[in-house]
């Protein structure tokens, strides 16, 4: 891997006798690779989201189009105000530091237990990363019909003996959003198991035993060697995680609707239903922007510390 | 004391597969259940096997045409999602420039779109573009977030691919696009492998760019399973036997392919 690149290529200039020298034709030939990609984000990705910070700015509503005007920033206003929008966002940062939280604690546990490469492992890895596959839209009605209080399998059982509201877990204020974290951890904790037991695999060994020889301690070893060298996994699951679960829609769409009340409604839920139930555009452009917003700085963050392992790890 | 170790852990993970399997074998067994047993209170485990829910859930929905418009949604966006997202990863991991790296990292932004932020204003201009209702508009949007998310996945491993073998092959005179078509294309065909089934699991269980997107006769099986769920006349056992049609599909891909599942996300580690 230390061959220098340059000498490589001025090798190349020298074999490729054209009217472009081969550094030009190599970029131009890069380039039309990238182009359409790069164009087709930009058409059909960037170009609607910045068309959806304009509606951002109007009283738009597509049942009531004559009603049409500029508000300037009156839509996030709004928001600020609206007792709604600050429990959405609330519940939001809940469920997702909860449920992130408990992914990865026991998604470490897990890739632990699995780290040895048997055949009993292995078999255990394909059949865990089940939940993964399935339609979140199934999930969310598996747990739905398994915790129904009057005839789910689970449901019924946690009412008779007092463990959850006469009504069901979901139907209560208290517990509904605990369980859609549950839901969650069942359906994600198999992925950070995933991505966590690749970095474990991705370890020296040698450097490990060695630290064993040497009279370190487990918990030392995975303190001082383990973690530190896993960061690039751990910040891997941490913002794939991190991210989706601040976007969850599926599941709470169908296991609670946003309720009781509004005790589980996400900003995800509330732009759709504002949006694409109401037809609010307006209102509902600015509460999606309000979140790419939130994304884009949990990214920013994620971006820096992963470059920066990144450049560790690589030493450039 | 290592004996215990170990059976502790084979135990650990028993208790694993049963918690995050059992779940799952609940819903596909409810398809196999009379009404009966389903409503029975208090609830039991026992049951005699029926396919009387199947019977059901075939004279509600046409399932054919369901399964055809999934097939059709998550084919198409998987296709245009790596013919774009393929090439662009290599160009990106093979250019030196700054630029070649923020752009990479721009892509992978772009996964991170929530799917709302996306879909409202998308949702307008497939409505000027009278695409609204149509199988299309679900694939163009789909491959939006997909391709960037392949360009980025390819980024990872086109760069973790030693480049003397591409040189090589220039300096012997192989054209550019050989070079990537023929040398680089197959060391990563793994990662390409990865991407597929990434692309393929997000757009067969995605419901809601159908469910603002399609109409009736083009909506996938997911979107179905959502109307089933809001009908008051369909019993857990219809959805069960529907849902049979919207997992196990997928899950039996992933089963196949599973090595390349689990090798897609150690490289992209990287």
């Amino acid at each position: 891997m230390t061959t220098s690149p340059a000498l490589n290529s001025d090798r190349l200039a020298e074999a490729a006798p054209a009217a472009f020298g081969f550094r030009q034709r190599r970029r131009l030939f890069l380039i039309a690779m990238a182009a359409p990609a790069v164009l087709y984000v930009l058409a059909l990705g960037v170009y609607p989201l910045a068309r959806g910070v304009g509606y951002s700015l109007y009283a738009y509503n597509l049942l009531d189009l004559r009603r049409t005007h500029f508000v300037g920033f009156g839509n996030y206003i709004d928001l600020l105000s609206d007792a709604e929008m600050r429990r959405a966002l609330v519940n939001t940062l809940l469920f997702t530091v909860a449920a992130v939280t408990i992914e990865l604690g026991l998604g470490f546990l897990i890739a632990l237990a699995l780290w040895r490469d048997d055949r009993f492992n292995r078999i255990c890895l394909t059949l865990i990363l089940i939940p993964v596959t399935i339609t979140p839209l199934a999930v969310g009605l598996i747990f739905k019909g398994l915790l129904l209080a009057d005839y789910g399998l689970v449901g019924y059982w946690l009412a008779q003996w007092g463990l959850s509201s006469p009504r069901g877990l979901f139907a209560s204020t208290a517990t509904a959003l605990p369980t859609l974290v549950f839901v969650d951890v069942w359906e994600w904790t198999p992925l950070t198991a995933l991505i966590l037991l690749a970095g474990l695999k991705a370890l020296p060994i040698d450097l490990i035993e060695a630290a064993a020889v040497d009279g370190a301690t487990a918990i030392r070893r995975l303190r001082k060697i383990i973690l530190p060298l896993m960061l690039p996994a751990i910040l891997l699951a941490l913002t794939l995680r991190t991210i989706d679960a601040f976007r969850v829609f599926d599941i709470v769409f169908v296991a609670t609707a946003g309720g009781p009340g509004d005790a589980t409604t996400t900003l995800m839920l509330l732009a759709v239903k504002e949006g694409l139930s109401f037809f609010n555009i307006g209102r509902a452009s600015a509460i999606a922007n309000a979140m790419l917003i939130c994304i884009a700085l949990i990214a920013a963050v994620y971006i820096a510390l992963i470059r920066g392992a990144d450049r560790r790890a690589n030493g450039r | 004391m290592r004996r215990t170790l170990d059976l502790a852990r084979r135990l650990f993970l028993l208790g694993l597969l049963a918690f995050f399997l059992a779940p799952f074998l609940w819903l596909a067994t409810t398809a196999y259940k009379p009404s009966s047993a389903i409503f029975s209170i208090p609830p039991r485990l026992s049951f005699m096997p029926t396919l009387d829910q199947f019977r059901g859930a075939f004279a509600v929905f046409d399932i054919p045409s369901l399964l055809e418009s999934s097939l059709l949604i998550a084919g198409f966006s998987t296709l245009l999602s790596l013919a774009l997202g393929v090439p662009a990863g290599y160009a990106l991991a093979r250019s030196q420039t700054r630029l070649a790296m923020a752009v990479a990292y721009g892509f992978m932004a772009v996964r991170m779109i929530p799917a709302v932020a996306a879909l409202i204003p998308f949702y307008l201009l497939m409505r000027d573009l009278h695409l609204l209702g149509s199988w299309v508009s679900v694939v163009l949007i789909n491959a939006v977030l997909n391709s960037a998310f392949v360009t980025w996945m390819m980024f990872s491993n086109f760069r973790g691919l030693p480049k003397e073998l591409e040189e090589a092959a220039l300096t012997d005179g192989c054209t550019q696009f050989g070079a990537f078509y023929k040398v680089a294309l197959p060391a990563a065909r793994s990662g390409v492998i990865a991407s597929a089934l990434f692309c393929t699991l997000f757009a067969w269980n995605d419901f809601l760019f159908p469910m603002f997107l399609t109409r009736l006769d083009s909506k996938p099986i997911s979107v179905a399973l959502l109307t089933a769920y809001g009908t008051n006349d369909i019993t857990w056992g219809t959805l069960g036997a529907l849902a049979h049609f919207a997992t196990i599909p997928i899950v039996l891909i992933v089963l196949v392919l599973n090595r390349y599942f689990v090798q897609g996300v150690a490289r992209g580690v990287h």
